[in-house]
């Protein structure tokens, strides 16, 4: 069929004056492919768009080129537009008039602007129409990890009639909850929720739980995840459509930090929880407990978080004086501000040091100097019992699973806390989430958020039309296709898998749900097999003949 | 091949310079007006040949314009994109094109000074040579 072009012009309410849009309609008019050009003051309004549907119905137009504001604003709106009338979407070409040519200068504008219509003329021309259809997607969901952030995504999950898997390490479920002494402002205590989240997940029939086991192995892509479960021995293989990962996060002393020897009086916030869950053990009643936070690590919201509340803790049960020692506290987490005032109000001292303090134990009681910059004096304090400075890291095995999935950690391990676009649950393959501790969400209610999102995400790719993609928008022609594996390599979404075309050839085969659409692939193809539909190598370039 | 429109194209992704660009506009931030942008999903959409083409074509310059180096939406597209600008490089200066005609640069989504100034730098660079 031949290219017949429909040229709507919008001068945004008359207000881009330094294009003269009679001349550019003059111009393009003469153009043999182009039925009319149409300038309107409005196409984003209501009557602007039913201007558009009637002239391209009445024309009968089979490529749509607009030159109005960034496809940044408009472009899913005329997309949409198109969809209602029964063309193909893909069939639009935007030309940005506005932002980038009567905003962006000054005087006259008219060839500039003919300039960019132009470009986006070449580009209609080699439009295709890509069809859009649902990708089959399994409904049910694994969760790797079963403390807080597991059992909560997989509650929340069942609540919204989705069956999911819990995958846990250890023998129990609970994390990290069996080891909290409390939590900040909420009147439930761990014990009591880990009791209450265990109890609901065993009664309930969408939650299927292995204990001891782990992921053995991650093949496929979002829709179809096949993984392999090892429990003990045993190894078993199951079909997901999406995967959680909430494993959580290990704390650790770093005695190096100071040169310090864990065990006797220098103990970590562990072994003080425990002292604290059972005081009447204790053989004395520490007079003084010292803490120290914020020495070695930049990212210490965590330590900081449990100092404070234990400290509170330890005023409540020992009754023991309380000093915290540190260099600048970490008050930005929910909450945190009002806990560190209510610490001073009961009692808590907190001296602030620029230098890390000289720390030695012995005799019974550890000796801590320093210089206190408020003060401005050389400080020594004894105490009782010191408590050190944990660092949360990711648990172990998170490289091997990071490398088992291929996807990134960030500076300090963790996974995905650091790329704005896939802020916050998402990961660079499509599917997979993470939540919780694993990516530094290392509070309660951060650790919610994730879950409340990743959720979301999970049921709407779920739900009926979540799979919608458009199909073979980006495609590996299979005559041309070598299997170099090029492309498998360079996909940094997991997308493209080799499939056996016959018994002698293997070609790349592009998944349209796991697709992101960046394009990397097409740019790096030796044999220039693949296709990005609407930004194929011949559509960049007939752009780059209209200057 | 035509010097004298001096015409500058710019690949911009559109998670980012795209955005700045618009920014730019919104903001009235004059930049010359010889820069043509090109819009592209990923930085890493750019292969050595469109940038070689645009030569082809006439441009004076090209810029390729992608996300902050790890905050890019897919990963490693704007890292691909710098190695095949220094290849692209590398090829123009074989054929006597200075090879800083080309050049890769990486944005936020908000950065519209920048952009301005991007394109500045790049017109008076092909000034001097003239």
């Amino acid at each position: 069929m031949p290219v017949k072009l429909g040229l709507f012009l919008c001068d945004c309410g008359g207000s881009l004056k330094n294009i003269d849009f009679p001349k550019i309609r003059g111009n393009l008019g003469k153009l043999e492919d182009i039925a009319f050009v149409e300038i309107s003051h409005n196409l984003c309004l209501e009557e602007g768009e039913k201007a558009i549907a009637s002239r391209i119905l009445r024309e009968n137009v089979n490529r749509v080129v607009i030159a109005a504001c960034s496809p940044a604003l408009c472009e899913d709106k005329f997309m949409r537009l198109l969809e209602g009338l029964g063309l193909n979407s893909d069939l639009l070409s935007i030309a940005n008039i506005r932002e980038q040519c009567s905003w962006a200068h000054k005087g006259d504008v008219t060839e500039k602007a003919l300039e960019i219509i132009r470009m986006a003329i070449n580009k209609a021309r080699l439009l295709q129409g890509v069809e859009r259809g649902e990708v089959p997607v399994n409904k049910e969901v694994l969760v790797v990890g079963g403390g807080f952030s597991g059992m909560k995504s997989s509650l929340e999950l069942s609540r919204l009639g989705i069956r999911t898997t819990i995958v846990e390490r250890e023998s129990t479920l609970g994390g990290k909850l069996k080891e909290l002494e409390g939590f900040y402002g909420l009147r439930t205590s761990p014990n009591e929720m880990f009791a209450s989240m265990t109890r609901m997940i065993e009664e309930d029939k969408n939650i299927e739980v292995f204990t001891s086991a782990e992921v053995a192995r991650v093949q496929g892509e979002v829709g179809d995840f096949a993984i392999r479960i090892r429990s003990g021995e045993k190894e078993s293989s199951q079909s997901f459509g999406a995967i959680i990962f909430a494993t959580g996060y290990r704390t650790e002393i770093l005695p190096q930090d100071f040169e310090l020897k864990p065990g006797g009086n220098i103990i970590s916030q562990q072994r003080l929880v425990e002292m604290l869950q059972a005081p009447e053990k204790l053989a004395r009643r520490p007079e003084t407990i010292g803490f120290v936070v914020d020495f070695s690590d930049e990212n210490s919201r965590l330590p900081t978080l449990s100092a404070l509340k234990n400290a509170l803790a330890v005023k409540d049960k020992l009754g023991s004086e309380v000093y915290v020692f540190c260099k600048n506290l970490k008050v930005d987490s929910e909450g945190t501000e009002k806990l560190y005032r209510e610490a001073r109000d009961r009692g808590v001292v907190f001296l602030k040091f620029e230098e890390k303090p000289r720390i030695y134990g012995e005799d019974g009681r550890v000796t801590i100097e320093a210089r206190d910059v408020l003060l401005g004096e050389e400080v020594t304090l004894l105490c009782d019992l010191l408590v050190a400075e944990e660092k949360a890291l990711p648990p172990e095995g998170t490289k091997a699973l990071s490398s088992m999935l291929n996807i990134e950690t960030d500076s300090q391990g963790f996974y995905q806390d650091e790329n704005v676009h896939l802020y916050p649950v998402a990961s660079g393959r499509k599917g997979v989430f993470f939540v919780g501790g694993c990516r530094g969400s290392l509070d309660l209610g951060r650790a919610s958020t994730d879950i409340a999102s990743a959720v979301g995400s999970v049921h709407e790719l779920l739900s009926p039309g979540g799979a919608m993609v458009e199909v073979e928008k980006v495609k590996a022609d299979s005559q041309k296709c070598r299997a170099c594996l090029t492309c498998i390599r360079v996909c940094p979404h997991e997308a493209i898998r080799l499939v056996r075309v016959d018994s002698e050839r293997w070609v790349a085969k592009i998944y349209d749900l796991a697709c992101d659409r960046c394009g990397i692939c097409a740019a790096i193809c030796p044999a220039t097999a693949i296709k990005f539909e609407g930004y194929s190598d011949e559509q960049i370039l007939a752009e780059v003949e209209a200057i | 091949m035509t010097r004298e429109n001096k015409k500058i194209i710019a690949f911009c992704c559109a998670e980012s310079a795209y955005r700045a660009a618009d920014r730019a506009g919104r903001l009235r931030i004059r930049y010359p007006d010889n820069v043509r942008v090109i819009r592209i999903p990923c930085a890493g959409r750019v292969s050595v040949l469109h940038i070689l083409k645009a030569f082809e074509k006439g441009a004076a310059g090209v810029l390729v314009m992608g996300c902050q180096e790890g905050a890019c939406r897919h990963l490693t597209g704007n890292i691909r994109a710098k190695e095949r600008v220094k290849y692209a490089k590398d090829l123009l200066k074989e054929v006597g094109i200075n090879g800083q005609r080309v050049k890769m640069v990486n944005f936020g989504p908000d950065m519209a000074q920048k952009f301005a100034r991007e394109i500045e730098e790049m017109v008076e660079k092909i000034k001097e040579e003239k």
